[in-house]
């Protein structure tokens, strides 16, 4: 320790020169992986220079739970309860395009109120899984009230998911060929089959009008909000053609201003029947991903009311045989799920299970961004960005 | 889709559809060039994923495939084109004791990641990579754990298939089964 009041130091202090170019030294700063606003378990180590964040390195694999091998030593009906669980802020949405793709190998063909079904319940996860985001997503930039209006209301659409499926998260409800009788609906026999429950119409139209006020009461509570405004507009512009080579689909690619939507591109479902926008943002930016998220609950809720309108009646069950072997071949089928293209690869064999299952999840190549956005961003910006990506690390890890 | 198919088989004789999905085998040695092609030419500029099938007689995991096949790598990619709904598999076939291949990240900078994720899983070796390291597992993780000889703890236990569960299916209804309305 250099005493400060020695004569002797005195004088060298004086005549220390003030060196203009101050020379820093970069801190390196590692985020999670127990971190509130990393919705799980990632972990970030990025390299900070004052304010200013570079060389982001996203460190994976605490979730990861090896769905791939687990697969291959499960037949079809198994895996349906595993893939439940890979985003399971929208569970039910994960069921659809495995199902289809072992249905489109089999060759069967579902009845249409099983797919009316199966399309409500797709899209209250959709709207659910958006709920989330709603509170999530203000709370990572400050705001703290949104988040118990989300809940609130998140709680309904699940309340209705419950009834049909018996579960709230991980419904586990789709069959190979089409849906098995509803929790809620009371006992069947053979002659009877009850598949939606008592009063579920009803309900469905109190909860999705809701939905439609929910959202319009976050563009004004979220959206005009000036700090919100502050903290998003501008933050974290990704290009559309930056986004297409890293496979970045879902709202994310939309707000960057492609109108890509595999409901409309793809027949996994029969979202032809309905009328619906798609809505598209302009800038890319953190502002315009969470708007486009909002305004998709909208749309959602309004194809839920008319498919309701127009459900036809019918059974629930193609016939299928009773031990499911799936036919030799493979097949790639793709759904637009909350956080965009999810898909199963399945390479049959003609097996009780399948040879291989490659699962594409939309949240892995969209977190796979993030070195490229984070790139010079302001330190307090990365949270925002990292937000307005709405991933969930069990659909990241898989 | 079909005018599509028909300029990819100008291109590509032994493309096939199926599902709704165009296949495409190709040489391991045309990996780079077949993708820039495709991506320039073709419009398919979205990179959905890359993956690998061990194929392999001898498993220990799952079940054999039926027919006898030769043990290699076959790796894909998933193409498509986010105007249309044209979507392109592109398939190579490397061998075991090899197993290296260029890295596709020039082209498409998604593949980054996908290929880690290939390399700690089946122990391909992607050139030119710069960054080839585990993406999921542990440092210290010995093994490849989607190779068929890479056998689960669990099924050392209780082997595969074991007492597969088969749920009874309702009979045919006589009903319309709707109690709502």
């Amino acid at each position: 320790m250099v005493n400060a009041l020695d004569p002797q130091n005195m004088n060298r202090f004086s005549e220390a020169s003030v060196s203009v170019e101050i020379e820093t030294e970069d801190m390196t700063l590692n985020i999670g992986p127990q971190h509130p606003s990393t919705h799980g378990v990632l972990r970030l180590v990025a390299k900070v220079d004052g304010e200013k964040v570079h060389d982001v390195k996203p460190v994976l694999g605490y979730m990861h739970r090896g769905y791939e091998k687990l697969a291959e030593v499960r037949s079809y009906p198994q895996i349906t309860t595993l893939v439940n669980r890979i985003d399971w802020v929208a569970g039910f949405s994960n069921e659809i395009p495995f199902i289809a793709g072992a249905e489109r190998l089999m060759e069967i063909e579902v009845p249409e109120r099983a797919k009316h079904i199966r399309l409500i319940l797709t899209e209250m996860a959709r709207i659910s899984s958006h709920f989330v985001f709603n509170g999530a997503y203000a709370l990572e930039v400050g705001a703290l009230t949104p988040i118990f209006y989300a809940m609130e209301d998140r709680e309904r659409v699940l309340d209705l998911i419950e009834s049909v499926t018996g579960g709230r998260f991980h419904p586990n409800f789709n069959r190979i060929g089409g849906v098995k009788p509803a929790a809620g609906a009371g006992p069947t026999s053979k002659k009877n089959i009850q598949d939606l429950p008592a009063g579920f119409y009803r309900d469905t139209k109190v909860a999705m009008e809701k939905v439609i006020q929910a959202a319009d009461q976050f563009q004004n509570l979220i959206g005009g909000n000036e700090v919100f405004k502050k903290r998003t507009k501008n933050v974290g512009v990704l290009t559309a053609e930056t986004a297409e080579a890293y496979g970045v689909s879902g709202p994310i690619l939309r707000a960057s201003g492609v109108k890509s939507d595999l409901r409309t591109q793809t027949d996994y479902l029969p979202y032809d029947q309905f009328d619906y926008d798609i809505p598209v943002g302009e800038n890319g930016d953190c502002y315009d991903r969470w708007d486009v998220r909002v305004k998709e609950m909208v749309e959602s809720a309004k194809i839920v009311l008319q498919a309701i309108d127009s459900m036809p009646s019918g059974p629930l069950q193609a016939k299928v045989p009773k031990v499911i072997k799936v036919p030799q071949g493979r097949t790639y089928v793709r759904a637009e799920n909350p956080k965009g293209e999810m898909g199963y690869y399945i390479v049959s064999d003609g097996g009780l299970g399948p040879y291989r299952l490659k699962v594409r999840t939309a949240s892995f190549s969209n977190v796979s961004i993030l070195p490229i956005m984070l790139e010079g961003a302001l330190l307090p910006d990365l949270i925002a960005i990292m937000g307005s990506l709405d991933f969930v690390l069990g659909d990241v890890d898989r | 889709m079909e005018e599509f198919f028909n300029n990819i088989k100008e291109s590509f004789k032994e493309a096939t559809l199926e599902f709704e999905t165009i296949n495409i085998k190709i040489d391991s040695t045309e990996w780079i060039d077949v993708h820039k092609k495709l991506r320039d030419e073709f419009n398919l500029k979205f990179f959905s994923w890359l993956s690998a099938i061990d194929w392999d007689n001898e498993v220990s995991v799952g079940e054999a495939p039926k027919d006898s096949v030769s043990p290699s790598f076959e790796i894909i990619t998933c193409l498509s084109d986010l105007d249309n709904t044209n979507l392109v598999t592109v398939s190579t076939s490397i061998s075991k004791s090899e197993p290296n291949i260029n890295s596709l990240i020039d082209v498409y900078a998604g593949a980054n990641w996908h290929e880690r994720e290939a390399y700690e899983m089946f122990g391909i070796n992607f050139e030119n990579h710069p960054n080839l390291e585990k993406l999921y597992l542990p440092d210290g993780y010995e093994g490849n754990p989607m190779l068929k000889s890479f056998e689960l703890i669990s099924r050392e236990v209780k082997p595969w298939p074991g007492d597969v569960d088969v749920e009874g299916m309702p009979e045919e209804s006589e009903s319309d089964g709707s109690v709502d309305g």
